[in-house]
């Protein structure tokens, strides 16, 4: 049966789409417009188009902002924290979803309960606590806080895959003398890869978004990842807007490439609860 | 078996093995620090954090009888309110025109998640700029459309930049509301509309009678889950006013950041995360409770 495209409301749907969408890109248009104007034309009578449009900024940016070393920054913390996040939590994961112990349903709660503490209560201790061990200005303790904060979501969501995997072919392997680990390694992981790259992408694209934990940890401006990096650029003297709004923009495209990768399951993920019953 | 038998079972104990590193993890760097926040606000501290005296309730007493403390709990209400109530009406508007068919609502989807796949500090910085009153496109476009002859300063007055804040705030967690109800408006099944439908019911009878029974365990969950989040948004606030002017657009948890890191109270700024701690809890657990007992059906 064909879909029926059309229906008395379509001009109406159409219009009101149409105006939503306009409020809800408008940032975005700015940015693009703005970035491929020259900077006389930023600091005059303002106007959507550019006059001159150069892409001049999308150059210049990266020598004048040191886009790269940001980048860098930001690279080095989130892969960190994913990397932390896969020792820890696949363990976890598996001894919630699969081994029978008390205390079970207690430690899915207790893993679950972290993504209700808000970073900036943690901070203010964590703050003292890596001043002690040392740790302040250095890309460990962006790591290993982005690391708390992601956790419950990587074990929420491994959990829930490795529980959907039959019983039955896990224990075919454990009587072909499959160890533990092997089957962990060999059989559930490659089966629950699909929950792995959402959980790492997600964990991935929070340590790029986060900006607290580095705002208040690290120092030196060499260390800094992006979103502390571009902020430190506001405000200071007369923001070049033209060369921010560049950096804005590449600071965007690998988040948005990554979001829409896995954005299918990151929103049933977080409505599952509710979408189910 | 025995409690006994069962906690020595090899098949325990190699659980407990392996969730000891994440648990160990999560003891000494979410709730060690949340126990030596406590400890923070009823001892006095030393400018970097340090514990000295026993204070007692000293500094609870101080910051409740503080005006200034009041007027930021009761800006920090208004904001989550109204921002969650502005998410979900739009959401739901949103959801509804996605849910209609017509060629390229696909891509339609698309665009409005961008919002809320963009990264927050980067769009707060955007914003900055689009809300720039010399030379922000806002209030440009406001005028020549002639729909606002003279917008305010947005960002430089109280108010406006609280509405500011509120807005990029609700603009960013719009998307998510829109896709979650759309999910549940997709697990609606056809035939409620199309029976409905030879009842003769208007399009208003459906959404009252069919959409939003049919969601109304969705819209409960994700209104708990934005509210838990916009209680929380402390970077929206920070990247837009800093909590400026004059502290005017400060909520709790800016309020509680600069205690801490700007004027280097830490005892203060430790009484208002247990306060923040209180909510959030309160809120958590609600959420909590919903949850698993929709898992439970």
């Amino acid at each position: 049966m064909a879909a029926r495209w059309k229906t008395k409301y379509t001009p109406l749907v159409l219009f009101l789409t149409a105006v939503l969408l306009v409020i809800m890109l408008f940032p975005f248009a700015v940015m693009l417009v703005t970035m491929i104007k020259p900077s006389f034309e930023i600091y005059a009578t303002p106007r959507w188009w550019p006059i001159n449009p150069t892409l001049h900024n999308l150059v210049a940016v990266w020598g004048e902002y040191r886009l790269a070393g940001f980048f860098t920054s930001s690279a080095i913390i989130a892969f960190g924290t994913l990397l932390a996040n896969v020792l820890l939590c696949i363990p976890a994961a598996y001894a919630v979803a699969r081994l029978r112990f008390p205390g079970r349903k207690f430690s899915l709660y207790f893993f679950l309960s972290i993504q209700m503490f808000s970073p900036v209560i943690v901070v203010i201790s964590l703050f003292r606590i890596f001043v002690e061990l040392g740790l302040i200005n250095t890309y460990l303790a962006v790591i290993l806080a982005n690391t708390v904060f992601t956790m419950s979501f990587t074990i929420w969501m491994m959990t829930g895959y490795f529980r959907a995997i039959p019983l039955a072919i896990e224990e075919c392997a454990r009587v072909d003398g499959a160890s533990r680990l092997t089957t962990i390694t060999r059989i559930m992981l490659p089966i629950a890869a699909p929950g792995l790259v959402t959980a790492m992408t997600y964990t991935f694209i929070w340590s790029w978004n986060e900006f607290l934990f580095p705002l208040t940890l690290l120092r030196s401006q060499a260390r800094f990842p992006i979103t502390v990096g571009l902020y430190n650029f506001v405000g200071r003297f007369q923001t070049q807007w033209e060369l921010l709004t560049a950096a804005a923009f590449f600071a965007l495209l690998p988040i948005l490439l990554l979001f829409f990768l896995i954005e299918r399951r990151l929103v049933e993920g977080l409505a599952a609860g509710a979408v189910k019953s | 078996m025995s409690f006994k038998q069962r906690l020595l079972h090899p098949e325990a104990r190699l659980a407990y093995l392996m969730m000891l590193p994440a648990s160990l993890f999560i003891l000494l760097f979410m709730f060690y620090p949340v126990l030596h926040v406590v400890m923070m606000s009823i001892h006095d501290t030393t400018r970097l954090g340090h514990l000295r005296d026993f204070a007692g309730l000293r500094y609870y007493n101080e910051t409740f009888s503080d005006p200034v403390f009041w007027r930021t709990i009761g800006r920090t209400v208004v904001w989550t309110v109204v921002a969650v109530l502005v998410k979900t009406i739009v959401g739901m508007i949103i959801a509804l025109l996605l849910n209609q068919p017509y060629r390229g609502r696909r891509f339609s989807r698309m665009l409005f998640i961008i919002p809320w796949a963009s990264s927050v500090p980067i769009s707060a910085i955007i914003w900055r700029w689009v809300l720039n009153h010399e030379f922000g496109l806002m209030n440009h476009t406001l005028k020549s459309l002639g729909i606002w002859a003279r917008p305010p300063v947005w960002l430089g007055e109280p108010l406006p930049a609280f509405i500011s804040n509120l807005w990029v705030d609700t603009w960013i967690g719009i998307p998510f509301m829109a896709l979650v109800f759309l999910a549940g408006m997709q697990g609606i099944s056809a035939d409620l509309y199309e029976s409905a439908e030879i009842d003769g019911a208007g399009a208003l009878t459906k959404f009252s009678r069919i959409t939003l029974p049919g969601i109304r365990h969705i819209i409960i969950i994700a209104t708990l889950l934005s509210a838990l989040w916009t209680f929380n948004d402390f970077n929206v606030v920070w990247i837009m006013t800093k909590g400026g002017p004059a502290g005017l657009t400060d909520i709790l948890i800016t309020a509680l950041y600069k205690s801490a890191f700007e004027w280097l109270r830490f005892s203060r700024a430790a009484v208002l995360a247990v306060v923040t701690f209180v909510v959030l809890m309160a809120l958590a657990l609600s959420y909590a409770r919903l949850y698993f007992k929709g898992e439970n059906d």
